[in-house]
């Protein structure tokens, strides 16, 4: 299992690589489209979590 | 010559309408699968039931709205054969590949990931059910790469090279297609496009709710995660534009100057119209307003770069022309005699400018006899619809900084918790739902229109890509398309609106946190 858990880590990290050179040599867009979009997604999360975060500190100053 | 405009027009026409119907669907898919992703993954994070709530509630929402995306946008593929067959025997070397992986992209990989998405929610693990709507968020988007890439290659066509024996365009290198300018520019702008709508049309329907205080806690996250995923998506959507203007505005300067509205080429720094009137007929603008010196550095970058104007690209036109007709004459040799080597060396010192002569050629079909107003005509041609793009590109703007101005302030009070406070924000959400729609419908107008009068920019002319259908066929099939497709368009919205005043199943929503 945890050889399993690596090699799909180095895969992941592979691509990423692959990703990085190809894309931030030859399609510099992409390459912040990829960046963008999951910036973009982890705000948004975020925002959700610390809306919870905040309901929950207003409840328990309450 | 009147029967074969008609067909020209009406295939156009034909094109042009299923084209803007499917994209009422797609940017919604596009944005709206990462927004659920987004949801799910806080579920996946947190463990909160109500973001499983609230991907299932949207997701109701995305699978009518990807139902129908699939099947508006089936035809438009078969189009490319059935009225545009000189258009697809012409590129097809190069348009068929993206055109077959989009195809492979939107039905084996999206398709497959959607019905896992939507039936798998009690059969997998949740880190594999995030996985697997991810993978719908992204096969979503690199469906639409494909189809972008094409038409990328269409507004600025430097990765091919044309045979005079085969007489087809052939494909001189696959990653330099995939990796040209206008392909990378529109595709981000196209996909955050879509974010945007996502966004608009999650914080429209959450106000709503708000407004009548139902479902408030779904809505309250809802809004926020949409306002911030929207107000970034906006920011991007803004930039590629500016770059996608400066990369088409270089490669089509026809295209530039319908979009500004300039006839005449002025002295760098040229002003930029804020407001114009245009006559094509007259070619001037009966009216203008404009801001000084503004044009010029927004679009090259610079003070001193001259920016042809309408009178500029016209002589220009011209001068291609006449330079264009020996390769038109050599290949009419070529395909009588291949090996004739005297018509190759003539075809090869002038096929940079064979589209312009194929383009002279529908006003003057003996190119040797040309006369100067048929060189007149052929060169105020060139020249787009300047009202039409002129006026499509300006509400495209409006729209695109009115939906960051709103997601900014939405944002800012989402992040207060101030949202309930402020009234006015929630009632002006819903009604500006129809703001991102309108804003891609009017970015493609400008993006197609302004590529007229060529279906590949410089090489292929309208006129010579459509297929030899008669004007009856075309009517009879136009009229049947916008039928069924108002059709969906009515379904569509009656499922939306059904699901969203119902709202999500009460009895399934978890508890509030207090």
């Amino acid at each position: 299992m945890i050889l399993l858990r690596m090699l799909l880590y180095l895969v992941i990290s592979l691509v990423t690589l692959f990703l990085v050179i190809l894309l931030g040599q030859r399609g510099a867009w992409y390459f912040a489209w990829v960046l963008g979009t999951v910036m973009i997604v982890l705000i948004a999360a975020a925002g959700g979590a610390l809306l919870d975060a905040q309901e929950e500190a207003k409840q328990s100053g309450q | 010559m009147h029967s074969l405009q008609t067909v020209v027009d009406l295939s156009r026409w034909q094109f042009a309408a299923t084209a803007l119907y499917h994209f009422l669907f797609v940017p919604l898919t596009l944005g709206l699968s990462f927004l659920l992703a987004a949801m799910e993954t806080v579920y996946v994070t947190t463990g909160r039931k109500i973001y499983k709530d609230m991907a299932l509630f949207w997701g109701k929402l995305f699978a009518i709205n990807f139902a129908l995306g699939v099947a508006t946008g089936l035809t438009m593929e078969f189009q490319f054969g059935t009225n545009w067959s000189q258009y697809s025997r012409f590129v097809g070397d190069v348009f068929g590949a993206p055109l077959a992986i989009e195809g492979l992209m939107a039905f084996f990989l999206e398709s497959t990931f959607v019905g896992l998405m939507f039936f798998g929610w009690d059969r997998m693990s949740r880190g594999k059910h995030l996985l697997v709507t991810y993978m719908v968020a992204l096969g979503s988007n690199l469906s639409a790469l494909w189809i972008l890439v094409a038409n990328g290659f269409m507004q600025s066509p430097r990765e091919a090279v044309f045979n005079p024996v085969t007489m087809r365009l052939e494909l001189t290198s696959f990653a330099d297609l995939i990796f040209s300018g206008d392909a990378q520019a529109k595709f981000v702008h196209t996909s955050i496009a879509g974010y945007v709508t996502a966004a608009m049309f999650v914080a429209g329907i959450s106000g709503w709710y708000m407004l009548r205080n139902r479902h408030m806690e779904l809505a309250k996250r809802s809004f926020r995660m949409a306002a911030l995923f929207g107000v970034f998506a906006s920011i991007g959507v803004i930039s590629l534009g500016d770059a996608l203007g400066f990369i088409d505005g270089g490669a089509q300067p026809a295209k530039l100057v319908a979009m500004e509205a300039m006839w005449k080429t002025r002295t760098p720094p040229a002003g930029f119209n804020v407001i114009a009137f245009p006559s094509q007929k007259q070619q001037r603008n009966l009216y203008e307003i404009q801001i000084p010196k503004l044009l010029t550095p927004l679009v090259t970058r610079t003070m001193d770069t001259v920016i042809p104007g309408a009178d500029e690209v016209e002589n220009q036109a011209m001068v291609r022309m006449k330079d264009g007709i020996p390769a038109v004459l050599a290949l009419k040799t070529l395909s009588a005699d291949p090996t004739n080597q005297p018509a190759l060396a003539q075809f090869k010192a002038h096929e940079q400018d064979m589209g312009y002569a194929l383009l002279l050629k529908r006003y003057a079909p003996d190119l040797r006899a040309a006369t100067p107003a048929d060189y007149q005509r052929a060169a105020r041609a060139v020249i787009p619809n300047v009202a039409v793009i002129f006026w499509s590109f300006r509400v495209m703007v409006l729209a695109g900084f009115s939906m960051l101005f709103y997601l900014g302030v939405a944002a800012y009070c989402s992040l207060n918790n101030r949202v309930q406070d402020r009234r006015w924000l929630l009632k002006l959400a819903p009604w500006l739902i129809p703001a991102p729609f309108i804003a891609c419908e009017a970015g493609w107008l400008v993006a197609e229109m302004g590529r007229q009068p060529w279906t590949v920019y410089g090489v292929l002319p309208t006129w010579m890509s459509v297929s030899t259908h008669s004007v009856g066929y075309l009517v009879f099939s136009l009229t049947g398309f916008v039928l069924i497709y108002s059709a969906f368009i009515v379904v569509e919205a009656y499922l939306m609106l059904k699901f969203i005043r119902k709202g999500p199943d009460e009895g399934r929503l978890a508890a509030p946190l207090h």
